[in-house]
């Protein structure tokens, strides 16, 4: 059962001076899936947080629909059972922690008799208990960023929509989110969460949207997203006799040692197994796989080639995965993009 | 749903409490005293009339200042802040957010107003000079707050505080002022002219009814029909205005 | 790198410079305000437009206002140094600080007070009482303070004695505007309407001393009355008959007196017939 669902949604806006529309998401339709843990992936500006004010009554769309639990997602009934986490948190900063939550809790309406348990035990499962009583502007980044995660789940919610969670955190900080977003979904609750970082996603979700320009480019399980044959092999080896070795190009060279991509699974196994003899030895041998990354770039440049018509209206490129809700296929990824990481993690 | 208005309510009260707005009590407070006694120095007369001037006419300016300025950012303050987006994110209505705020500006000036009197009465009742009919006049000011307040947080729903000041204060202004439209139409010959002065009166809010400040203090009776009529008139207007709020606030895109 | 010490930017001489600057800007300010005041040029206040116009301005706070106008007004008005400061003096307080606020008692007396002690202007004075009479109906002091004028400046007594019966309207009027308002009567050339008066007073009054007074009064113009009355018959007797009455008792004969009356101490009025006069025996009491 749908727990969010979109249907060819579509939003706009004007400038006050100008009457020129321009659209921020265009005929988006996807739905995350009950107990699942949906990634939101994009870049700056393709629409993410405006699909989750859409999805949470803060903006109204042009057309389509938007359900969360059956519900029509500008009625309050329906985030009766959803909690949120903005980007950057602004909450009431004259509010000391415990204040906050106990305000928060008693919008969903949690009787006094259990508020205050409730509250108090909130605030132990953020790492926030010794600090009920200060107030909010004297809480650091991390801090604010828990007790927003308080608030979002303070009434036990059934959908919890993050909207970039892990921005701006350190490594300890993005590692206790994701801890929390695997634990939520131990729970039984579903994750709907965006995010630029895609390492984050490519670990945690079971399913990812990516959205480009408005537009919903490719959805599905990230296996099914990358999938595809590995392109080429990167192969490290000592190569003290200094000619060029049997197959493969070599890309770079460190005193005894190059870096050779091979093309094919035949020129893999040709090299490997011609090293025996002249002091060569192999190193290591590392598939190319295409990540996420790879496709999102893909795809925005794709976007960007299929630029704007003379009405000023931006059209996304010839996307795909907009109309298949699950596997969408995958091409060569960028060879460069992908050789000039590989080479970086070598040094 | 009345719990969760009250719940924004008693939080709006915390914010302008903690906000030290409280501090204007003070300035009240010594700003009566040094009145009083300056111009016991200065009058040829009797004291008691410009002291009880002085004291109504200082709780009615500091309530209409307190009602305008935080008025107008109960909504716009929030969205530019950016703290409204967590709240409606929650399960409620657009309309109780406004009310919430509303109301615990309200209990702002209630709180106020209350402070205000007390010390007022004291320093009365300290010069022997203290008369209950006073208490109506104050009662009618209260009514009057609650009635810009409503105006302003209309204003704040829509636009910036800069607007909503301006906007807010001119009602003020010409609310005070609805007698001079008489004066206009008696001096106009069209009759759709004088349709449109007439129109005028009845939708502008008119403030005068809230205004017996000169009548208590020349001991003159304020009748319970008035009174009555004041809190008719600002149950029917007051909660016209706040529906409009609602309504507009209800279809806010918040970008 | 310099083994200087970091140096703090200074407050003090930024706080000192604008305390300074205020200083300046404060003397400077009372400076001009005090010759402005020395050479008595008129101040702004006095341009106020009309009460009517002003309330506008008031939004309200029409008492307060003219609260602070009264309080500058007596201000002004002790201000030895203005000349002509008078010029004015009626568009303030009947025209301003009254229209303000028509019930206000204070600027209503103190401006008649001005107008008739200091601009001599007595009239002026009582065109503003009669403005504060009409709003203040139940006040007594506005009407015996123009009764007082009318006596005291104008010296036109039936005037003052119609202002006294105004204030003699109002339950808590004081006690001795009776006595002011009988005495007009006879100031005002009506000792027999004055007489009523006092004679109403001294029946009605308990307290002893009052009642002294008026008895005074009382006696006398008794006695005035009465050979008022007795001239006029005597003369009505001469243009009848021609020749003098001998005997106060002709007039009564004639049928010109119902009776002869008694002075106030019981017994008879002398006449002298060689010269047709009536006269009083006793000594009037108050010697006029």
């Amino acid at each position: 059962m749908a727990v969010l669902e979109l249907d060819s949604v579509s939003k706009s806006y004007r400038t006050h001076l100008s009457l020129r529309k321009y659209w921020i998401l265009r005929d988006l339709s996807f739905a995350v899936r009950e107990g699942e843990i949906f990634g939101f992936i994009g870049t700056n500006g393709a629409g993410k947080t405006t699909t989750i004010k859409l999805a949470l009554g803060l903006l109204f769309p042009d057309n389509g629909t938007i359900r969360i639990f059956g519900a029509d997602a500008a009625r309050p009934a329906a985030r009766r059972r959803v909690g949120f986490l903005p980007e950057n948190p602004y909450f009431y900063d004259y509010l000391t922690g415990y204040e906050f939550l106990d305000f928060h809790a008693r919008l969903h309406g949690i009787p006094a008799a259990g508020r205050r348990r409730r509250v108090t035990a909130m605030l132990e499962r953020v790492g926030l208990g010794n600090r009920a009583d200060r107030q909010l502007r004297h809480f650091s980044k991390g801090m604010l960023q828990r007790i927003g995660l308080g608030q979002a789940l303070i009434d036990e919610p059934a959908l919890v929509i993050l909207d970039e969670p892990m921005s701006g955190l350190d490594p300890i900080g993005r590692r206790d989110v994701r801890d929390l977003i695997l634990d939520l979904k131990a729970r039984g609750s579903t994750v709907f969460f965006s995010t630029h970082i895609l390492s984050d996603t490519e670990l945690l979700c079971d399913r990812v949207g990516m959205l480009v320009k408005g537009c919903l480019k490719a959805v599905g399980r990230v296996e099914d997203l990358v999938r595809g044959e590995t392109p080429f092999w990167e192969v490290t080896l000592r190569w003290p006799s200094g000619g060029p070795p049997p197959c493969g190009r070599v890309v770079s060279r460190h005193e005894d040692e190059i870096l050779v991509r091979v093309e094919s699974q035949h020129d893999l196994h040709r090299l490997v197994s011609t090293l025996n003899g002249g002091g060569a030895r192999l190193l290591s041998v590392t598939p190319a796989r295409q990540s996420l990354e790879d496709l999102l770039v893909r795809e925005v440049r794709r976007a960007d080639g299929g630029e704007k018509d003379a009405d000023g209206e931006e059209h996304g490129g010839e996307g795909h995965g907009a109309d298949e809700p699950d596997g969408a296929p995958t091409g060569t990824a960028e060879s460069d993009t992908v050789g000039e990481r590989r080479a970086a993690d070598a040094r | 749903m009345p719990g969760r208005i009250l719940a924004i309510a008693l939080n709006t009260f915390r914010e302008a409490i903690r906000n030290r707005i409280l501090y204007l009590l003070l300035v009240f407070a010594v700003a009566l005293i040094l009145c009083a006694q300056a111009v016991s120095l200065m009058t040829v007369g009797s004291e008691e009339k410009i002291i009880k001037d002085f004291g109504l006419a200082t709780i009615d300016i500091f309530g209409v200042l307190t009602s305008v300025l935080l008025g107008i950012g109960l909504v716009s303050r929030e969205i530019e802040r950016r703290t409204v987006y967590v709240l409606l994110a929650k399960p409620i209505h657009r309309a109780e957010f406004v009310l919430g705020k509303y109301f615990g500006l309200v209990l702002t000036l209630l709180v106020n107003t209350a402070v205000m009197t007390a010390w007022f009465f004291g320093l009365l009742v300290a010069k022997g000079i203290a008369d209950a009919g006073l208490a109506k006049a104050i009662v009618l000011l209260f009514l009057q707050f609650l009635l810009i307040t409503a105006l302003a947080i209309l204003f704040s729903c829509m636009s910036n505080p800069i607007i909503s000041c301006i906007l807010t204060l001119a009602l003020y202004v010409i609310g005070h002022l609805l007698w001079s439209f008489d004066l206009l139409k008696a001096r106009l010959t069209s009759a759709t002219a004088r349709a449109i002065c007439t129109v005028f009166q009845a939708v502008l809010p008119n403030l005068s009814h809230f205004d017996v400040k000169g009548q208590v203090v020349h001991g003159l009776p304020v009748s319970a029909g008035d009174m009555a009529f004041a809190f008719g008139y600002l149950a029917l207007y007051g909660t016209a205005i706040l529906l409009l709020a609602c309504a507009i606030f209800q279809r806010r895109e918040m970008q | 790198m310099s083994a200087a010490a970091y140096r703090r930017p200074r407050r003090l001489p930024l706080l000192a410079a604008a305390l300074g600057l205020l200083t300046a800007a404060g003397l400077a300010s009372a400076g001009a305000a005090a010759a402005r005041r020395a050479d008595g040029r008129i101040t702004p206040l006095l341009y106020l437009p009309s009460g009517r116009y002003l309330k506008a301005a008031a939004l309200g706070f029409d008492p307060i206002l003219a609260d602070v106008l009264y309080l500058w007004s007596i201000q002004y008005y002790s201000n030895y140094r203005i000349e002509d400061r008078y010029l004015y003096l009626e568009h303030i307080y009947r025209d301003v600080i009254t229209e303000l606020d028509p019930r206000y008692v204070d600027p209503y007396l103190v401006g008649a007070l001005i107008m008739t002690a200091e601009a001599r202007q007595p009239e002026m004075a009582l065109r503003l009482l009669d403005k504060g009479i009409e709003h203040n109906p139940g006040d007594w002091i506005l009407p015996f303070e123009a009764g007082y004028v009318c006596y005291n400046d104008i010296k036109d007594y039936g005037r003052a004695a119609r202002y006294f019966e105004i204030a003699l309207r109002s339950p808590e009027v004081h006690p001795a505007v009776r006595r002011f308002h009988a005495e007009m009567h006879n100031r005002a050339g009506d000792p027999r309407t004055s007489l009523r008066e006092w004679a109403s007073i001294w029946e009605t009054s308990d307290d002893p001393y009052v009642r002294t007074v008026a008895w005074n009064h009382v006696h006398d113009l008794r006695v005035e009355v009465d050979i008022t009355t007795l001239r006029h018959a005597i003369g009505r007797f001469v243009a009848a008959r021609g020749r003098r009455p001998a005997r106060l008792e002709d007039l009564v004969a004639a049928g010109l007196l119902d009776a002869l009356p008694a002075d106030p101490e019981g017994g008879a009025y002398a006449y002298d017939p060689a010269r047709g006069e009536a006269a009083y025996r006793g000594s009037r009491i108050l010697g006029r």
